[in-house]
């Protein structure tokens, strides 16, 4: 396979069970003063987007719970939580 | 409100929790594990290897019903460059003892591993997240999920890296940028017959690698290889320290790595049948819990911080299985006498202090800071493809290795540090 692939297109191959309540939530008043924004380049689904404002915006529809987001944020923004039980992503090749 | 009451609950079915409540049931005691995920494995990553010897201890049969991709036989270390590579193999070949580690998927191996928890007598739910621990005058008594009370003499905390928990009830603290990284894996249907020419390995035999410099050297990470029967795993793993600096984004990284041109002709032809990610302790000994345990609860596992990098091979699963089985026994010991107190479960830190867990990773306590050497990743690797392009690239007059060292190690890293860090790699590796 030679293809790079984009992000999008990866997450398109995992199975999710998405719950309607996310549980991951940012908080936009500390996101604001926040310039490093590291959130964006540590999420390896890349969930975290500066919008066209420059402001972050999160999904949490592809989340892999994997936690790299809450170590990486340094303004304490991130709260974050698994899914409820069933919840979220489920891998078949982990 | 549930007035279901078991001996222990254990929060997590993953490697250690799992194996905690297996040696649990074992001696009888009624045992129920508790899984958020929607049915075991669908939570857990890693990389693709496990090492035998616990297996081979506590459970018979395993090699024939264990979901077993490949034994090792090939290990390789590659230095990646842009344009070149160096690898170094060790290989075994046809009958040499040695079928001690194997290829695996974590979530199908966990899976395996509830039935034969579930064969001993324990009850498993997954589906079910625990959100809370009781505890009345210190001592743990169950666990709030889902927001009904199960009631148990003993709490298990199995609840991985992501340590929410552990956190909640001050049993430690959040992890650092320092102190973890994010591995993340892709996984790439090859098909049998092209793993085995492309990897020159028979039907059984596996190979684990390992990736150092291009294009990992931007993040100071290292790269994994394991093939599967079918498949082949690959992944990048990046402490969050450097993941989060620069330019580089991570969702993207190990995308570049298996664009590399040595990676990209191994997988020629595949397909990406899944993503995912998890995070990966990097502490070594420094994570490893100084107090396990507490007034009816123990911590197991990645918990605990019982994840040691040799900077050769990765104990995960064994190790985690180990701290399980210790913990189980500490449990039967106190379950006898009817003792919850915080006293009788400090057996359990003796026992981890005593085990191959614990000497193992005081044994390998300077690897991290010698893993943590920017050099390793970046000029050591190019140094290298460096010094075998000068030898192996012929221009009428042959060079001598020497010179070619000189040659590459001008403008790169001075005798000094050089010398400096191999003598950092005694202790180190």
């Amino acid at each position: 396979m030679s293809d790079r692939l984009s992000v999008e297109k990866r997450l398109t191959l995992v199975k999710f069970v998405i719950h309607e309540e996310p549980h991951i939530t940012i908080d936009p008043e500390k996101c604001d003063k926040c310039v490093e924004k590291y959130c964006t380049k540590v999420c390896p689904a890349g969930l975290y987007t500066l919008n066209e404002e420059g402001k972050v915006s999160f999904n949490y529809e592809g989340c892999f719970e994997c936690g790299a987001c809450r170590i990486a944020c340094t303004h304490g923004s991130v709260k974050w939580s698994y899914p409820p039980g069933g919840y979220g992503v489920y891998l078949q090749f982990g | 409100m549930s007035e279901e009451k078991f001996d222990v609950i254990v929060i997590g079915g993953g490697p250690a929790g799992l194996s905690t409540a297996y040696f649990l049931a074992k001696k009888g005691l009624e045992t129920l594990v508790i899984e958020r995920g929607p049915e075991l494995g669908a939570k857990n990553v890693f990389g693709g290897r496990i090492y035998s010897y616990f297996l081979d201890k506590y459970f018979d049969g395993w090699r024939n019903e264990a979901p077993i991709e490949r034994w090792v036989r090939s290990e390789r270390v590659s230095f990646l460059c842009k344009e070149d590579g160096v690898t170094i193999e060790y290989r075994k070949y046809d009958d040499i003892d040695g079928f001690d580690s194997f290829t695996a998927f974590l979530s199908k191996f966990v899976s395996w591993l509830g039935e034969r928890v579930e064969n001993e007598g324990a009850s498993i739910i997954p589906g079910v997240k625990v959100e809370e621990i009781i505890f009345e005058d210190n001592v743990a008594k169950g666990v709030v999920a889902e927001g009904e009370k199960i009631l148990a003499d003993y709490v298990v905390v199995a609840e991985g890296v992501n340590t929410l928990l552990s956190e909640k009830y001050g049993f430690r603290r959040m992890h650092t940028p320092e102190a973890v990284a994010v591995g993340i894996k892709e996984v790439v249907k090859l098909g049998k017959n092209l793993i085995n020419e492309r990897f020159s390995v028979s039907d059984d035999e596996g190979v684990a690698q390992f990736f150092l410099g291009y294009p990992l050297n931007i993040v100071k990470g290292g790269g994994f290889l394991y093939t599967m029967k079918e498949y082949v795993t690959i992944g990048a793993v990046i402490k969050i320290e450097h993941a989060r600096v620069g330019d580089t984004y991570m969702r993207e990284i190990v995308e570049d790595l298996r664009m590399h041109p040595y990676i990209r002709r191994l997988l020629e032809g595949g397909t990406l049948v899944e993503y995912s990610a998890h995070l990966v302790s990097e502490e070594g000994f420094g994570g490893l819990l100084d107090k396990p345990y507490g007034g009816g609860y123990l911590i197991v596992g990645d918990a605990a911080g019982t994840l040691l990098n040799t900077g050769f091979t990765i104990r995960g699963v064994d190790f985690a299985m180990e701290s399980g089985r210790l913990a189980a026994e500490t449990i039967v010991n106190a379950h006898e006498k009817g003792d919850t107190s915080e006293e009788a479960l400090s057996y359990y830190k003796k026992l981890l202090d005593e085990s191959i867990v614990s000497k193992a990773l005081r044994k390998f306590r300077n690897t991290p800071k010698f893993l943590s050497n920017e050099r390793l990743y970046t000029t050591y690797p190019s140094m290298l493809c460096d010094v075998l392009r000068r030898i192996y690239t012929v221009d009428e007059m042959p060079i001598r290795a020497y010179e070619a060292l000189k040659e590459a190690t001008k403008d790169r890293v001075s005798l000094i540090t050089l010398l400096k860090d191999l003598w950092a790699a005694r202790g180190g590796i």
